[in-house]
């Protein structure tokens, strides 16, 4: 019974992502549509107008393989071998080094936040 | 029907490779067994030696990867189960993330700018921090390469991974929201595995900020495009 609830669940997924591609090309959004899926299962969620175990189970199964998902694509960087060959090098520590202070500039802003605001203070 | 027999061929290949690799990773737990960096190098090499065209691949590639866009969808609900943390500490997480996203978005078009990379590669670095299903798609819509998004995804995933333990002491971020926020925001779902050692507080926090992060930089994604053509 439980196969039969994951693939009910993830065709609602799957419809949920349809509806966000068909908002997102008829208002024009400059999103990607899977974020406007996503915008409209979190609302529908939230409003509870959509009951969250008629997902969960669907949405875990999916997850749980996320990354096999991206390595066809991830595989598509045969294609690009010679651009780390020269120049393009340079693009690696410039990640590394963005990295950083996308860490440093998140993590210390959260903190300090926190800290700053006692009545919200983390709580689990 | 016989390139129909091709395509299930390779994507059947794609998924037995991807469950090897994993099983090795979860038995193993070595950080260069990533099942996606793993994957990648076998399955590349096999097209190497086998001399076939990334394109033939495709055809039963692009199978698994339309399961991206719903997998992006499905990323609402472990979003919804946290919405009780999200909201008691609402602002800490959203200054901290929009922060970061912004910094990693600005530092990775003045540092490429700086060395003269085409608006193309520019593109493909600008959305490095984000999960590997958005950054792909942004980049796409934007006019970068996805596959080499996707690379860049992960050295950002890897730096913060390796690396990341040692700049948040080096900085004294010590609270849990400091270390799962820096953790997710910069480093995605790496990021988030690393900030599980520190415990299910960081790791919650750390997933939810992957998820903001991911919806922030979609957003910021095409003003920062805008900007660059100006």
């Amino acid at each position: 019974m439980k196969i039969i609830h994951i693939i009910l669940q993830l065709l609602a997924i799957t419809g949920f992502y349809l509806i966000g591609e068909g908002v997102q090309d008829f208002f024009n959004i400059p999103l990607p549509g899977s974020i406007v899926g996503f915008l409209l299962l979190f609302a529908a969620l939230m409003l509870k107008i959509y009951p969250l175990q008629w997902i969960d189970s669907g949405a875990h199964f999916l997850l749980a393989f996320l990354s096999l998902y991206f390595i066809p694509a991830t595989v598509g960087v045969v294609e690009y071998g010679e651009l780390f060959s020269g120049k393009g090098m340079l693009l690696i520590p410039i990640v590394i080094i963005s990295t950083f202070l996308t860490m440093a500039a998140a993590g210390w802003v959260s903190q300090y936040t926190a800290k700053a605001s006692p009545e919200r203070k983390e709580r689990s | 029907m016989e390139f129909n027999l091709l395509a299930a061929f390779f994507a059947v290949l794609t998924v037995a490779i991807y469950l090897l690799t994993n099983s090795l990773y979860l038995k193993y737990r070595k950080t260069l067994l990533n099942p996606v960096l793993a994957s990648t190098a076998i399955i590349a090499v096999i097209l190497v030696v086998g001399n076939i065209p990334y394109d033939t691949y495709m055809m039963g590639g692009s199978w698994i990867g339309t399961l991206l866009g719903p997998a992006v969808v499905a990323l609402a609900v472990p979003l919804y189960k946290q919405r009780k943390l999200l909201f008691t500490n609402l602002l800490p997480i959203v200054s901290g993330i929009a922060t970061g996203v912004v910094v990693g978005m600005a530092s990775g078009i003045l540092f490429t700018q700086l060395f003269r990379f085409s608006e193309e590669l520019i593109l493909t670095v600008l959305p490095k921090s984000l999960t590997t299903p958005v950054a792909m798609q942004v980049a796409g819509n934007l006019g970068g390469i996805p596959s080499l998004a996707a690379v860049f995804v992960m050295v950002a995933g890897f730096t913060g991974y390796i690396v990341g333990p040692a700049l948040l002491n080096w900085l004294h971020i010590d609270s849990a929201i400091g270390r799962g926020i820096g953790l997710g925001t910069s480093a995605h779902g790496m990021g988030t595995a690393k900030a599980f050692e520190y415990g299910q507080q960081e790791a919650s926090m750390s997933s939810v900020a992957m998820t903001l992060s991911a919806v922030f930089g979609a957003l910021l994604g095409p003003v920062a495009a805008w900007l660059l053509l100006l």
